[in-house]
Order: C-alpha cells, then sequence, then structure tokens
C-alpha cells in the first residue's frame, strides 16, 4: 500500500523556520536525510521532495478562452505542502508510525519536534500514462 | 524546471463529484488521461498519483509512549490533495498552461471545472543552502 506523508505549513510558520539558526537547520537536515536513507535501506521508500518557498506559489484556473488565469494571493490560514515522502508499506499502522518519525525531527534548540505529518493512501495510478 | 500541478478539495468539494454522473465522470477522466499522454509524449511528463478521499486521512503528531497520536478530525474548511502532477518544463509559462487546462476538464454536463489548480516549483538540488 502507498502513502504519502505530507507536511504542509501556513507562510507564518514558513517564516518561523527562516529564524531558526544555523545549527538548528543543520540538525533538522541531516535528521531528515538520516531518514530518508533508513527508509531506502528498509526498503519501504518511494519518492521524497521538497517544495520552493510559498512566496512564488501561484493557483491557475482555466479561463474561458482556455488561457491560464494565475493569482498569487492566497489567505493568512492556507496551508501550503512544504514536502513529502511516497513509501509503500504492508499497513497503515506502519504508515502512521513512519509519519512520527517524521514529526518528531529536531526542532530549535534540538527539541523534539511534534510537526503534524498528514499521511494519505495514494490511488493505484488511474492516470498514469506510462502504466 | 520540476513544477508540481496540486489538486486540491474540501470535503464537501469531493462529496459533490462523487454526485456527478458516471457519464460526466468518464468524461472527466477521459480528458485528464489524455493530457498525461499528451505530457509523456512531449517528454514533460515526471509522475502523477490520485490520492483516496479525505476520510481515510489521518494527521500524525509526533508519538508517545512509542506509539504515534494519530488524529482524523478536521476542519470544515481544510483543503485536502485530490492529486498531483509533476511536470519538467521549459518555463513557468508552460507550467501555468499545463494546469489551466487541467482546470478546464470538464464537469457536469461538459462544463469545465475550473479547478484551482496550485502550481509549485520544485527547487534544484542544493538551492537555498547556505
Amino acid at each position: 500500500m502507498k502513502y504519502i506523508l505530507m507536511m504542509n505549513g501556513t507562510k507564518a510558520n514558513w517564516n518561523e523556520y527562516t529564524k531558526w539558526s544555523k545549527e538548528d537547520l543543520a540538525r533538522n537536515t541531516s535528521f531528515m536525510r538520516a531518514f530518508s536513507k533508513e527508509l531506502k535501506d528498509s526498503g519501504v521508500f518511494v519518492a521524497t521532495e521538497g517544495l520552493a518557498w510559498p512566496g512564488e506559489a501561484k493557483i491557475v484556473r482555466a479561463g474561458k478562452d482556455g488561457e491560464p488565469i494565475t493569482d498569487g494571493i492566497f489567505p493568512e490560514s492556507k496551508e501550503f505542502l512544504a514536502g513529502y515522502w511516497i513509501i509503500d508499506v504492508e499497513s497503515p499502522e506502519e504508515a502512521y508510525k513512519i509519519a512520527a518519525r517524521a514529526s518528531a525531527a529536531p526542532g530549535p534548540g534540538g527539541t523534539q519536534g511534534s510537526l503534524p505529518i498528514e499521511v494519505r493512501l495514494v490511488m493505484t495510478g488511474a492516470l498514469d500514462p506510462s502504466l | 524546471m520540476k513544477y508540481i500541478l496540486l489538486m486540491s478539495g474540501t470535503k464537501t468539494g469531493v462529496e459533490g463529484y462523487h454526485a456527478w454522473s458516471q457519464k460526466d465522470r468518464d468524461a472527466h477522466m477521459a480528458v485528464l488521461q489524455s493530457i498525461g499522454k499528451e505530457l509523456s509524449a512531449s517528454g514533460e511528463f515526471i509522475a502523477t498519483q490520485g490520492l483516496t478521499g479525505p476520510q481515510e486521512a489521518k494527521l500524525v503528531c509526533g508519538e508517545k509512549d512509542g506509539m504515534p497520536v494519530t488524529d482524523g478530525v478536521f476542519p470544515e474548511s481544510k483543503e485536502f490533495l485530490l492529486g498531483y502532477w509533476i511536470v519538467d518544463v521549459a518555463t513557468p509559462e508552460r507550467a501555468y498552461a499545463i494546469a489551466g487546462r487541467i482546470s478546464a476538464a470538464p464537469g457536469p454536463g461538459g462544463v469545465p471545472t475550473n479547478m484551482p489548480i496550485e502550481v509549485r516549483r520544485f527547487p534544484s538540488y542544493g538551492e537555498g543552502k547556505t
């Protein structure tokens, strides 16, 4: 079963992150690297990506003439995807355990984090042209 | 440049989609499938996934006594990711154009859904590192 584990945050959350010290950032990054490596070593890793800052995010809607209409204004409360992992596991419980590990990634001062991680089951690719 | 095109919706929006006729749903999916094939043919396609409905969604916040703390209660306004496309394109405008095509996929009675598609870039490796 494939699950996607998503880290989301508002722009305010992202701004907090920019205030972290270099040391805190380095600690968090090395945790994330080790975490991905562990997922790879245990054979559950499918993919992971981090996204660029929400400052460049755009919402696109189709216009009447088929031209895209873009908008870069979002409500303050809008949650932006910061990054994700896709894993292939035997049970939802295994996915929750792995999500909890990601959630506990170290924050400022090395304190254990409790960042909410959204866990969603991925459907098999009905729209994937390569399948 | 790699971009991810995110399609999101509330629970109410998902329920609305489930109320569509089978014919409307088939027409919608056929257009999304043909967009996928076109992107594959142009070499811009990287990946696409659909997610299962928000009713199975869980939020995990850390662990207690070695067990993950899960919560399945979300505000009504919460936007859930429904699916995404990852594309590798020459310009942001091309990413917006593809997002526009997805947004124009037909809804009930063949009328375009005009669903908002969020377009986000993947930073190239090493970008932003100090």
